[in-house]
């Protein structure tokens, strides 16, 4: 699925979601929705991009966290990259980067 | 001390990013970053470590307002004054909504895993930890008051282009 926000491409048991532009709380509903069907297809693994995420914002963490949380509960392993700037300093001033290994 | 930058916007979630473009300025004024594409006024251009405090904290204490404040039902304003001064930023934010209670906020888990990931409750730290100041005074109004100063000698260059950036027109 592709939106202005992000695109999901799924390929065997993989599945790479890209984010872009700003994941707040006008938007992060949208991917909320779209999590709730990857976690639905029991990925083995999910590659989540932020290379081209320029602003979040706690509603924005909190997707991706549902995210993290949605396939980790059911033994999918989720790596997260690139990110950088703003989204970056935020996942460190939560201390996520550790977590989410950034 | 200048005039306040004013914006007075409908205390709802549609005027956020006209808000928080408002204030993104406002903090390039103080530390003079360059934009990355001066050509690409769609992009969201936080880079300087100021810039992205500023930001991030006023994007969660608008959020807070319109969400808490005017209960997401789309009434009242959200009365801006934004002060640019030699090396630090204030912004005032004032609301006619429901008072917020700054004290029940839950801190964030101290050892933080996977199991421990917060899925909300974040704003307030965002906005406090970004800040050199953060005030809430109960009203009505109810007014929240940022601060952010430059590390000291940074402010030394305020006006000039510190990075070989496109320079702003």
């Amino acid at each position: 699925m592709a939106s202005q926000l992000f695109d999901v491409v799924r390929s065997g048991s993989e599945t790479k979601v890209s984010v872009r532009g700003s994941l707040d709380i006008n938007n992060a509903a949208a991917l909320g929705d779209e999590i709730d069907k990857i976690t639905a297809t029991k990925p083995e693994r999910v590659l989540v991009d932020l290379s081209a995420l320029e602003l979040i914002d706690s509603s924005g963490v909190a997707a991706l966290v549902k995210l993290y949380k949605g396939v980790r509960s059911i033994g999918g392993a989720v790596m997260i990259t690139g990110a950088r700037d703003q989204p970056l300093a935020i996942f460190k001033l939560l201390r996520m980067d550790k977590v989410f290994n950034l | 001390m200048v005039a306040p930058i004013q914006l007075v916007v409908p205390g709802t979630l549609r005027y956020r990013a006209l808000a928080v473009r408002v204030v993104a300025e406002a903090a390039r004024l103080v530390s003079s970053s360059a934009l990355r594409d001066p050509k690409d006024p769609q992009a969201h251009d936080v880079r300087h470590p100021f810039d992205t405090a500023v930001v991030s904290a006023f994007m969660e204490i608008f959020n807070n307002v319109a969400i808490h404040a005017y209960q997401r039902n789309g009434e009242g304003s959200i009365d801006l004054a934004i002060t640019p001064g030699d090396g630090e930023l204030i912004i005032e934010i004032k609301d006619h909504g429901q008072p917020f209670d700054l004290d029940n906020v839950v801190p964030l888990p101290s050892e933080l895993d996977e199991h421990t990931l917060p899925e909300g409750g974040m704003g307030i730290h965002i906005a406090k930890t970004m800040l050199d100041e953060m005030t809430y005074e109960p009203g009505p109004p109810n007014l929240w008051r940022l601060c952010k100063r430059l590390p000291a000698g940074d402010h030394s260059h305020q006006g000039q282009q510190k990075t070989s950036g496109a320079r702003r027109s």
